[in-house]
């Protein structure tokens, strides 16, 4: 075990480095001057050309990637081009700190809730029960989540007045009130990942009911709760915990649309308005961090899959 | 004559223009407001008019009939983020100059219904030919540091925007009228600017539609955010990054209201970011913010019609320009450029763009519904026989494919397409080359073959650009009718209209001025470099329990006497 993850950390730095050198050079074939930028389309063309030259712009590609990848791994993060006051170290510490807490708001709902319909499901299957669980759930699923988010706000905000349409209390309010208004945009990434990770936990359940160390647990009488909970959960949870993890990254760097429509200030919304304009230190540390999260959730995950399934375990 | 005589003069021609009918009490308001006589003067102008009608703005906020006024407590506005660190000597954005706008403040400040008015200055007046502006400040003003305001912060202010390396949009405005040096303070109440030829509206450009020109301390040294020094009524108490902004009332501030209470009347005010327009609309709806400081009419018919909401209508002269490039085929001959203006319905295109809330443009600049004092040019209606018969005789009887270059921004690319269904009646067939924003206004702006660089806004063949208000028709041929303009996406260089023009800019009297602008409409309309259909209106929703809010256009939020009720 010690080994597979050792490994699967070494592995992280080539891809850390693939993906920075990628994304600096796409970032260069983006339309736009990063000082026409930055001074807007009425400013002189002299003080562009200078503000391009103090900010290193003029520079060949290659030199300014060394010395930015120079810096940053030294934990010299460097200031963001757009707010040139702010420190980018900060910036993406406080956009993660908010996208960790709607993902782990959203988890909260997330996972109990669809384990527990799909198992349901699974243990009823074909049934007209797992029948209404199945539609409904893959119904949910391919409704995006600009969709489901804006019905969502004019039913429960506009109309009824019983939640807030933006995603974040006003300056000053105590922290608690971050999770009233963490509720409506948690609703639609529920709904979008409710039918997948259901479907993947009713699928295991079914899988795992039809092995013979089932029937033969039933037949020697043991009651069904203990047959579900002590052999049935185990086995068929392996493929939904390996669906969670890979779904983690996506939840704390991929949530753009629903940080844009609920005003929500998260790594995915940074990300985005750095790419469009031209903040390279900042879409590099944004992007390099929201990877650092992928390659970490899929490695809990695969640990939580060996520690569950033995056979995985001694393969290493 | 003394200036004395000459504005008492002035004013006296100003009332008889007024006796005849050619001229609304309004229209009188702007163009003494812009002599800068004193409010007094003004009001005995009026009162010597007698009654007479005048436009206004609509707003049921700002209404007579409004409850007393309840101080304390604190307003919710959405508006768009600031672009970039917030700086008022380089903003730009809408974002970051609404911000400015509460804790600096300007010389001079603009009305609802775009007149100067006093602010930090109490009147203004040129010598007689014009190329001296002597400013008299309002005395007992400080910055919110305590700091006095004086005469000496106006020239350090004033150096710095007008010195071409600050990066800031006000260099290009002043460029060839006032440079580093030529404001002097005569005393600590006393501005001198001493211009580098006559201009008859300089106020403009000292005023708050000159967004750059916010009054700075004199040993301002950039980094505003670390050290928000302002006039203003409000000072900054936290600031983040993409999120919001709260404002607290400065309590040194000087304003006080006509009853003598200190403003402002609100505590606070809450800014919220929010970069998506439909998400501002259900914040609004919702009542998680209380104002919107603008509502943009495309995707906005919920707010417009929701029985909660007020909505303020103010008549601005943003503009959407559709430039023909003179120098490229097929826009060289005059007479295609005429025939794209009459293939356009305006009151169709005004209908479907604004919902009818903006005031028809005529493809010249003096356009008195916006710019009122000026004659009005020529209508335009949508006249396809016309448009055909000036095809066949520029050599185009079949008609003729051309690209129109259009930005992915606000209403720009809706617009483009209404004027490609109005052209294909008259066989012209425009394909739409739709770009995103940043794209749009990327490459270089001087040099090259065309001498305006690569960008395409400066260099497509035919394209549609986006134009914040101008308080005056001369800031607009300035930026983009002119061979030195630095804006000119049509690169029209006539010289006519530039002679003309120089004589308009530089001659203070009235009479010559109308004759002049005459001309200059009229030279617009023959060669129609651009094409110019409508003067956008701005829209303002609010809740109905907010009342007061001031402050043209988009980016003029006023809240000084704004005050919310239960």
């Amino acid at each position: 075990m010690a080994r597979f993850i050792g490994r699967r950390l070494l592995l992280m730095v080539p891809t850390l480095i693939l993906v920075s050198i990628l994304v600096f050079v796409l970032s260069e074939v983006l339309p736009g001057d990063l000082g026409r930028f930055i001074l807007g389309p009425y400013a002189a063309e002299s003080s562009v050309v200078q503000l391009d030259h103090k900010l290193g712009f003029d520079k060949p590609i290659y030199e300014r990637y060394v010395q930015w990848a120079g810096h940053f791994v030294t934990g010299h993060w460097g200031t963001s081009y757009q707010f040139t006051t702010e420190s980018v170290f900060s910036i993406v510490i406080h956009a993660l700190g908010n996208s960790l807490l709607l993902a782990g708001f959203a988890l909260i709902l997330i996972v109990p809730t669809s384990i527990f319909v799909g198992v349901y499901a699974g243990l009823r299957r074909d049934s007209a029960r797992d029948r209404a669980i199945t539609i409904s759930s893959l119904s949910m699923t391919v409704i995006p989540e600009f969709v489901s988010g804006v019905i969502l706000i004019v039913i429960f905000a506009v109309v009824l007045n019983w939640l807030p349409a933006s995603g974040i209390p006003p300056q000053g309010s105590p922290f608690i009130d971050r999770f009233y208004y963490l509720i409506l945009p948690a609703i639609p990434l529920m709904l979008l990942e409710l039918g997948y990770i259901a479907r993947m936990a009713r699928v295991g359940t079914v899988q795992v009911l039809e092995q013979p160390y089932i029937r033969t647990a039933t037949l020697k009488g043991l009651p069904k709760r203990r047959i579900v909970f002590s052999h049935v959960l185990r086995n068929a949870l392996v493929p939904t915990v390996t669906v969670i993890g890979s779904q983690v990254g996506w939840l704390i760097g991929g949530l753009v649309v629903i940080e844009t429509l609920f005003t929500y200030p998260g790594i995915g919304y940074y990300m985005v308005n750095a790419a469009l304009n031209h903040d390279q230190p900042l879409l590099e540390a944004c992007v390099l961090v929201i990877a650092l999260i992928y390659m970490f959730s899929n490695l809990i995950a695969d640990v939580v899959v060996a520690l569950l399934n033995p056979r995985i375990r001694k393969a290493g | 004559m003394t200036d004395e005589q000459h504005a008492r003069e002035y004013g006296q021609h100003l009332v008889e223009e007024v006796l005849k009918g050619k001229m609304t009490r309004r229209q009188l308001l702007v163009r003494a407001s812009v002599f800068g006589l004193s409010a007094t003067v003004i009001g005995n102008l009026l009162a010597a008019c007698g009654s007479s009608g005048g436009g206004t703005a609509s707003t049921p906020s700002a209404s007579a009939s409004a409850p007393a006024v309840v101080t304390g407590g604190s307003l919710k506005a959405v508006i768009p983020p600031p672009l970039k660190t917030l700086d008022p000597v380089t903003i730009y954005d809408q974002g970051g100059i609404v911000l400015v706008y509460q804790i600096c403040e300007y010389l001079i400040d603009l009305s609802n219904t775009n007149a100067l008015i006093p602010k930090l200055a109490l009147s203004w007046a040129p010598n007689q030919k014009g190329d001296v502006w002597t400013f008299k400040l309002r005395p007992g003003v400080k910055f919110n540091n305590g700091q006095p305001f004086e005469a000496a912060d106006v020239v350090a202010t004033m150096d710095i925007l007008s010195n071409p390396k600050s990066g800031s949009g006000a260099a290009a405005a002043l460029a060839g009228i006032l440079s580093p040096g030529d404001t002097v303070a005569v005393d600590p109440t006393t501005v001198q600017f001493n211009l580098a030829k006559p201009f008859a509206d300089f106020p403009y450009l000292v005023c708050s539609a000159s967004y750059n020109t916010a009054m700075l301390p004199r040993n301002y040294s950039g980094n505003f955010l670390k050290n928000p020094v302002g006039t203003g009524p409000w000072t900054i108490k936290s600031y983040t990054v993409n999120q919001g902004c709260t404002l607290a009332k400065n309590p040194t501030y000087w304003g006080k209201d006509a009853q003598g209470r200190q403003l402002p009347y609100l505590d606070s005010v809450v800014y919220s970011f929010v970069t998506d327009a439909s998400a501002a609309n259900l914040q609004l709806q919702a009542h998680t913010v209380d104002v919107q400081v603008q509502t943009i009419f495309q995707g906005g018919q919920s707010v417009l019609n929701d029985p909660n909401l007020k909505v303020d209508v103010y008549p601005s002269t943003g503009i959407r320009e559709l430039a023909m490039n003179t120098t490229k085929a097929p826009w060289t001959d005059a007479r295609v450029r005429q025939a794209v203006a009459y293939c356009l319905d305006r009151v169709a295109i005004n209908k479907a763009l604004y919902g009818g809330r903006s005031n028809l443009g005529y493809d010249s600049l003096w356009e008195p519904t916006v710019f009122p004092g000026w004659p009005a040019p020529a209508p335009r209606a949508q006249d396809y026989n016309k448009a055909k018969s000036l095809l066949s005789a520029a050599g185009h009887p079949s008609g003729l494919d051309v690209t129109l270059t259009v930005a992915n921004y606000l209403e720009n690319p809706a617009y483009a397409q209404l004027i490609q269904a109005q052209c294909k009646p008259a066989g012209i067939n425009v394909k739409i080359n739709e770009i995103s924003y940043n794209a749009y206004y990327a490459g270089t702006q001087t040099g090259g073959a065309s001498g305006y660089g690569n960008t395409p806004w400066l260099n497509a063949s035919m394209d549609i650009t986006e134009w914040g208000s101008r308080p005056t028709p001369g800031q607009y041929a300035q930026a983009m009718l002119l061979p030195t303009s630095a804006w000119n996406s049509s690169n029209w260089k006539n010289q006519q209209f530039t002679s003309l023009f120089q004589q308009y800019e530089s001659t203070a009297d009235m009479a010559t001025r109308t004759n002049l602008a005459t001309q200059l409409s009229t030279l617009m309309q023959n060669e129609t470099p651009v094409v110019i259909a409508f003067y956008i209106s701005q829209l303002r929703s609010q809740w109905k329990n907010v009342w007061n809010v001031q402050g043209p256009g988009s980016f003029y939020f006023n809240v000084s006497q704004a005050y919310l009720t239960k």
